[in-house]
């Protein structure tokens, strides 16, 4: 049998029950259609996270404080005691003496509690330097950035992110620039208003979005160094004394940034050597972490919607079975005219291999809209890869081959004599 | 052995078929029921054959080892001094194909193709390119008489006009020898009469030979030679021109 007839044959009998076979192939346009979906959803977080990294700056080693643990120290010796800890600004010279090192920015949280009303809200004072808006990629969408004369007349000016509208001043209508902000005795006056849309999150500080930023030199003049936190659960906190909490530190040449973030740390080690802390985040490290990790949750989502596939391919393999019991005087009037084994193998086969493929095709175009509503509705990104859509067709295919192989080889064997005699 | 030779072989022979103690036995679980009990015959080309019987006489299994859909439990079976039991499943595919046409009582014509298209069927099998088949297609239309109804299906055609396609379909292929089941066993008289024609016009031409099973004593007169089949032996052996031709 040519091979031209063997598919306008099979494409024949598919279309006599036309709606037999749409519903035949539902389970693989489902099937299909959850691969399309997950795999774009799974690439859209991928993507998503990825970019917040890499937004971050792979050319950026983030050197950050963290509060030591106090193994081995009783808590009592040192409840009242002021905690010095974390970074320093002579660590910040040091590093600035560094190969590959270009700038470094600074945050240091002033620890102070910000309440509307007596409601303590979650943002953050935090002092920074000048470059911190270019380096955090930043946008800003009101008024103006810092400047150099507010750092050198240390004045009370403050840029705040974009969520602190909304928290600060619920009801304000009008436009925040001149605003005031009363914090512990200081009133700053706001210039700016900044957002970050890449999800940047600081350790400890989180999201500039949540930030109220004060230059350093006013933060030093008002502020001193130390700070109260009340999340030990002591009734009056902590005191302690923090100089830097973040250093994002940028390098020269990104191809030794593993090279030089080792170098931080090992000076690091000699440097603060009554206690861990401090910790080095480095970017592209996360990246590749993040990329492994995002590539296994692609994997895990694509099995699960495997399994659908595999689902669906029962179904067909459970009505192509029917199927040949149905036509087995068509088998046997086949036989009788000169069909080969082989040719009535093949003729079912085939007719199951198109089956699929044609649940396949709707199953991408199910799958893609699932993604677009998805993106519509819960606004994540979505990201169809080429190979998604190879993927879907590949399986559908094995499927297809797979589930059709026992049917057709069931067909195969009627004997002639039995077939021919069903009416 | 090529397809081809054998064809050859069997026009040039005068001997088509050829069984030597056939006997068929089926095995329903533990019990054996011999449906065949050693059957001798030979028939030569050209001839038109009658296989009389009651039912469960073993007519429809005799004609099925002749079509080689089946394979006897005993016995020599020679199609053109070529012993069948040393043929494959593929190369019985392919002899049914070439130089076997079959009739069936209920035409096994398929539904969904049209007239055209059901004819082709064999040819399609035969792997012959399409502007052929259709072409060979249209001329049997025309030879049974249905030239004009290529494009219907045979759903939309009478009785009488299906077993002709069924008959245009079972020539396709320039067999050998026709074997019909009851050809006329679902028609009306004068529609069995049509068939019938058909079938003597094509013995007329002492190409085909053709083997015949039918219940009718009536058609007795056109046969050259009857096999009277009875519990799986032959019974009696008419030939041509009995006392009622």
């Amino acid at each position: 049998m040519l091979i031209s007839d063997l598919f306008r044959l099979s494409f024949h009998n598919l279309l006599l029950h036309k709606i037999r076979s749409l519903l035949t192939s539902l389970g693989i346009i489902f099937g299909v259609g959850s691969v399309i979906a997950m795999l774009a959803i799974s690439e859209g977080a991928k993507k998503q996270a990825l970019d917040q990294i890499a937004e971050m700056g792979i050319d950026k080693i983030i050197v950050f404080t963290q509060k030591p643990s106090l193994v081995g120290e009783s808590q009592n010796t040192t409840q009242s005691a002021l905690l010095t800890y974390g970074l320093t600004e002579q660590n910040e010279n040091h590093l600035r003496e560094f190969d590959n090192i270009s700038d470094i920015t600074t945050l240091r949280h002033a620890r102070k509690v910000i309440t509307r009303g007596t409601t303590r809200l979650d943002l953050k004072l935090v002092s920074t330097t000048l470059n911190f808006l270019d380096e955090t990629k930043c946008q800003l969408v009101e008024g103006r950035w810092l400047s150099p004369i507010d750092m050198a007349n240390k004045s009370l000016v403050c840029v705040v992110g974009r969520n602190v509208k909304r928290k600060l001043f619920r009801l304000g209508k009008g436009s925040l620039i001149g605003q005031k902000i009363p914090i512990q005795g200081a009133v700053f006056e706001i210039v700016g208003i900044i957002e970050n849309n890449i999800g940047t999150q600081f350790p400890d500080l989180n999201s500039p979005n949540d930030m109220i930023l004060i230059p350093t030199t006013t933060s030093n003049a008002i502020f001193s160094y130390c700070g109260i936190d009340y999340s030990g659960g002591g009734r009056f906190g902590d005191l302690f004394h923090v100089e830097y909490d973040i250093m994002l530190v940028k390098v020269t040449d990104v191809a030794y940034i593993e090279h030089t973030a080792e170098r931080i740390n090992s000076y690091l080690l000699k440097n603060h050597k009554k206690s861990k802390d401090w910790g080095i985040k480095v970017p592209l490290e996360l990246l590749q972490q993040q990329e492994h990790t995002q590539n296994i949750f692609t994997i895990v989502m694509g099995s699960i919607a495997s399994i659908s596939l595999i689902v669906g391919g029962i179904g067909i393999m459970n009505i192509m079975l029917a199927n040949v019991y149905e036509r087995r005087k068509e088998i046997g009037t086949r036989r009788a005219l000169g069909a080969k084994k082989n040719d009535i193998l093949r003729q079912f086969l085939i007719e199951t291999i198109f089956l699929t493929a044609q649940g396949g095709m709707i199953g991408i175009v199910l799958g893609i809209s699932l993604s677009k509503i998805v993106t519509y509705y819960a606004q994540w990104p979505v990201v169809f890869s080429p190979w998604s859509i190879i993927l879907s067709i590949m399986i559908s295919g094995i499927v297809g081959v797979v589930f059709g192989t026992y049917p057709a080889w069931k067909a195969a064997q009627q004997n002639p004599i039995d077939a021919l005699r069903t009416e | 052995m090529s397809n081809s030779k054998i064809k050859k072989q069997m026009q040039t022979s005068n001997e088509i078929v050829r069984f030597e103690n056939i006997e068929k036995t089926y095995y329903l679980g533990k019990l054996e029921v011999p449906v065949l009990k050693g059957i001798d015959l030979v028939f030569k080309k050209g001839e038109f054959i009658g296989i009389m019987g009651a039912s469960g006489s073993g007519k429809s299994t005799l004609l099925n080892v002749l079509g080689l859909l089946d394979v006897p439990t005993a016995g020599k079976y020679f199609l053109l001094n070529q012993e069948v039991e040393n043929f494959s499943d593929n190369h019985m595919a392919e002899l049914r194909n070439s130089s076997i046409g079959f009739i069936f009582q209920s035409f096994n014509l398929f539904p969904h193709l049209t007239v055209e298209q059901n004819i082709e069927v064999p040819m399609v099998y035969s792997e012959i390119p399409k502007k052929k088949r259709r072409k060979r297609a249209r001329e049997l239309a025309d030879r049974v008489g249905l030239g004009h109804r290529l494009t219907h299906r045979p759903t939309e055609l009478s009785g009488g006009e299906c077993q002709r396609i069924a008959i245009a379909r079972a020539l396709s292929n320039n067999p050998s020898f026709l074997l019909a089941d009851e050809p006329t066993g679902n028609l009306d008289e004068k529609t069995s009469h049509e068939i019938l024609d058909i079938l003597h016009d094509l013995h007329q031409n002492k190409e085909t030979t053709i083997v015949m099973i039918t219940h009718d004593p009536e058609v007795e007169c056109i046969f050259d030679r009857i096999f009277h089949l009875r519990d799986g032996i032959i019974d009696k052996r008419t030939e041509a021109g009995g006392e009622k031709c």
